[in-house]
């Protein structure tokens, strides 16, 4: 069927063009989905054109991760394609493939372009048989949206029946410090590349809320000589041959600086530099060193590299900075217990007790089971004023009751929906220069925040920013 | 204002096995609510190889994944047995979440066909239907006792009690042990078992004080709890309500 190429392409760019005109969205969905519904073949067969295909997964930092690896590219001038608004199915894929296609349905320059390309655990394990990346990232695996995807083992099988199909001149590029990732990546019949970490946090049990406590091959005890965080760290099996490999990219030397972002040492087989980076926290470090693996492993040239990651700038709500009058807001997107943990982490850096409105809800995107906010230790949450909001307000409200008897958490202000608790959080005192607030929100709860931002003319609205 | 007030010697079984969902929320849960009035809460943590070597008042296990309910089945039945149906005979209270439940039930067939041995304290069993049959997933509301609970569930087995056992609560929105029966959780003497998450206990306080309460009884006879002032969890629970339109 010769025209349901162009067809599709045509098709999709038109309900892309309609749904930023009335405004509904940023229009990558709808032209993604209404694409692949008339071609089932176009997301693969478009690939598979190109010079080249990178895949980057995990359960988080995936959207990090993905604009990194675009700036490496970038910086080293190499034509890409991405899915750059987080949009991360097979119809944010078909959306981002949209507009390099041309009127017979056919990719411009393709031998040149890569594709760099942000994929959800699931559509990882769905697409990469027919997607067939060059290069496959794996950041880590956590608990998370356990009512969309069931339990996390789950998703490590369908990853290891996905790398048991990679092509074996594909290179897999995986997290040394995760065992889970670790157990899936090592059985890759071509070549492996590992990042990770050698920071020592005088600790040397995974957290309460970890998910991998017994050697994921032989059920055997593991030992940590040191855990990072969550389960990450440096583990063997007391039982079988299961450890933790030799990074090829390491971090080290880690400082933090609060939220302004984390000096480190990244140590390559011929290079090892301290760099000072704006993306705050341990967690940051991972993705910026996966980022540099990964362009290792897709041949992009890294002479520039380290100056590219100095400079690299928070991706959509992760840690971004918006400026409204009399106040200061930075944004941290929250989605499940360890990434909500290292944020907490994170604020602890701060020299000072802070502002803070945490917004909770409960939509499809972010987990309509509240119960991960058990798992989140929000006895570490020290603010200086505490305002608590979005659809499940009277959840997080009971979690930070029960959280500790800090006298900031009794006067918890309560208000359900987004824009109640931001005004109330506003207006808690005199606007004042130098104000700052720090917001906690789940998913969803951000896109609304960003949408009443943008209403109130302090960010652009959405369909500009990601048009 | 210090008073010396009773002990309550709660045991969480398998921690490191049986964590998913966040259940840790009932242990925080019990224990503040214990420490508010005065109680002391005496927690111990059962690990997998753990023998127990004390009695409990109180028992709590968790949710876990299929691979780790193997092993704490094994642990379970191998070590532990004897020691906590012993004491759930002399009285003591148990609080089994999910795959908790489902240990401690008489048995659980797996989606494979192999089976997994429970403790029987329920007089029930567990078939899963295989990974082509969508799991039970989404906000639960049933009465109990004349009251609501309220909760959220994800199980791939369904449960099925026998003659012998009692639900715990009705269905009124969900699933529960079957999405046939109407049935959710079971009841045997002071053991409660159950499929709600959320946590369960914080947003339901009647349920958790009801455990408190059961568990005092044996170590502390005529203990009244002093009233707490609970209206976040209330809150909650109306918002958990209110999410599948009831009020």
């Amino acid at each position: 069927m010769p025209l349901r190429r162009p067809t599709a392409a045509l098709a999709g760019r038109t309900a892309g063009w309609l749904s930023r005109l009335t405004r509904r969205g940023g229009g990558t969905a709808v032209s993604g989905l209404v694409t692949s519904a008339i071609d089932p073949n176009f997301v693969p067969a478009s690939l598979q054109q190109l010079h080249s295909t990178v895949t980057v997964t995990g359960t988080n930092g995936k959207t990090t991760t993905t604009a990194a690896l675009c700036a490496l590219a970038r910086a080293a001038g190499q034509p890409i394609l991405t899915n750059p608004t987080g949009s991360n199915l097979e119809r944010g894929l078909a959306a981002a493939l949209l507009p390099h296609v041309n009127l017979t349905g056919q990719i411009r320059d393709a031998p040149n372009l890569r594709a760099i390309l942000e994929l959800d655990e699931w559509a990882f394990a769905s697409l990469a048989p027919t997607v067939r990346p060059r290069v496959a990232v794996f950041l880590n695996l956590f608990r998370d949206q356990l009512d969309r995807y069931g339990e996390v083992d789950r998703t490590a099988t369908a990853w290891q029946d996905a790398i048991d199909q990679l092509d074996p001149g594909a290179t897999v590029v995986a997290n040394a410090d995760d065992p889970a990732v670790v157990a899936v990546t090592r059985h890759h019949r071509g070549p492996c590349l590992y990042f990770g970490a050698d920071v020592d946090r005088d600790s040397t049990t995974p957290d309460a809320w970890a998910d991998v406590r017994r050697c994921p091959i032989c059920d055997g005890r593991l030992e940590w000589d040191r855990v990072v965080y969550a389960h990450l760290g440096s583990y063997r099996c007391l039982a079988c041959d299961f450890r933790r490999p030799q990074p090829d990219v390491r971090i080290a030397d880690f400082h933090p600086h609060g939220l302004a972002g984390a000096s480190y040492r990244l140590t390559t087989a011929d290079s090892d530099k301290r760099i000072e980076v704006q993306l705050p926290g341990l967690y940051n470090a991972y993705n910026l060193a996966a980022a540099l693996t990964g362009a290792h492993a897709a041949d992009i040239d890294t002479d520039r590299a380290y100056a590219v990651l100095e400079s690299f700038q928070p991706a959509f709500g992760r840690a971004e900075t918006i400026s409204a009058p009399g106040v200061t807001i930075t944004l941290l997107l929250v989605k499940n217990p360890t990434g909500a943990n290292q944020t907490l982490d994170l604020l602890h850096s701060e020299p000072e007790p802070l502002d803070s409105l945490v917004l909770l809800n409960d939509g499809v995107a972010d987990g309509e089971d509240v119960s991960w906010i058990w798992d989140v230790e929000f006895e570490r949450l020290n603010p200086r004023r505490l305002f608590v909001g979005g659809l499940r307000a009277e959840d997080l409200a009971l979690r930070l009751k029960y959280a500790g008897s800090a006298p900031q958490i009794d006067a918890t202000e309560v208000h359900p929906g987004i824009t109640p608790a931001l005004d109330a959080a506003l207006h808690a005192e005199p606007v004042a220069s130098g104000r700052r607030l720090i917001v906690l929100a789940t998913y969803t709860a951000m896109l609304d925040l960003r949408a009443e931002f943008a209403r109130r003319g302090w960010v652009d609205p959405y369909w500009q920013s990601a048009a | 204002m210090t008073s010396y007030g009773p002990v309550l010697r709660i045991t969480h079984l398998y921690p490191d096995l049986m964590n998913l969902y966040a259940d840790r929320g009932n242990i925080t849960c019990l224990e503040r609510r214990c420490a508010w009035r005065g109680i002391t809460p005496l927690i111990q943590r059962l690990e997998w190889n753990d023998r127990l070597d004390e009695s409990a008042d109180l028992y709590v296990i968790g949710g876990g994944q299929d691979r780790q309910q193997q092993l704490a089945s094994q642990g379970l039945t191998t070590r532990n047995a004897d020691r906590i149906l012993s004491d759930l005979g002399d009285g003591a209270v148990m609080l089994a979440v999910c795959g908790g439940y489902q240990l401690m039930a008489r048995r659980y067939r797996a989606g494979d066909g192999s089976e997994l041995a429970g403790l029987g304290v329920f007089d029930a069993e567990t078939v899963h239907p295989g990974p082509d049959v969508p799991r039970c997933i989404g906000n639960v509301v049933c009465d109990w006792n004349g009251a609501r609970l309220v909760g959220f569930e994800n199980h791939g087995g369904r449960t099925y009690l026998g003659s012998s056992a009692a639900p715990l609560a009705t269905v009124v929105r969900g699933h529960g042990n079957n999405a046939e029966d109407s049935t959710e959780g079971a009841i045997a003497g002071n053991a409660i078992g159950t499929y709600l998450h959320g946590s369960v206990l914080p947003k339901n306080p009647h349920l958790a004080d009801h455990i408190i309460g059961a568990a005092l009884a044996r170590v502390a006879p005529g203990y009244e709890l002093e009233p707490l002032d609970d209206s976040a969890e209330w809150a909650a629970h109306r918002a958990a309500l209110r999410v599948v339109g009831l009020r």
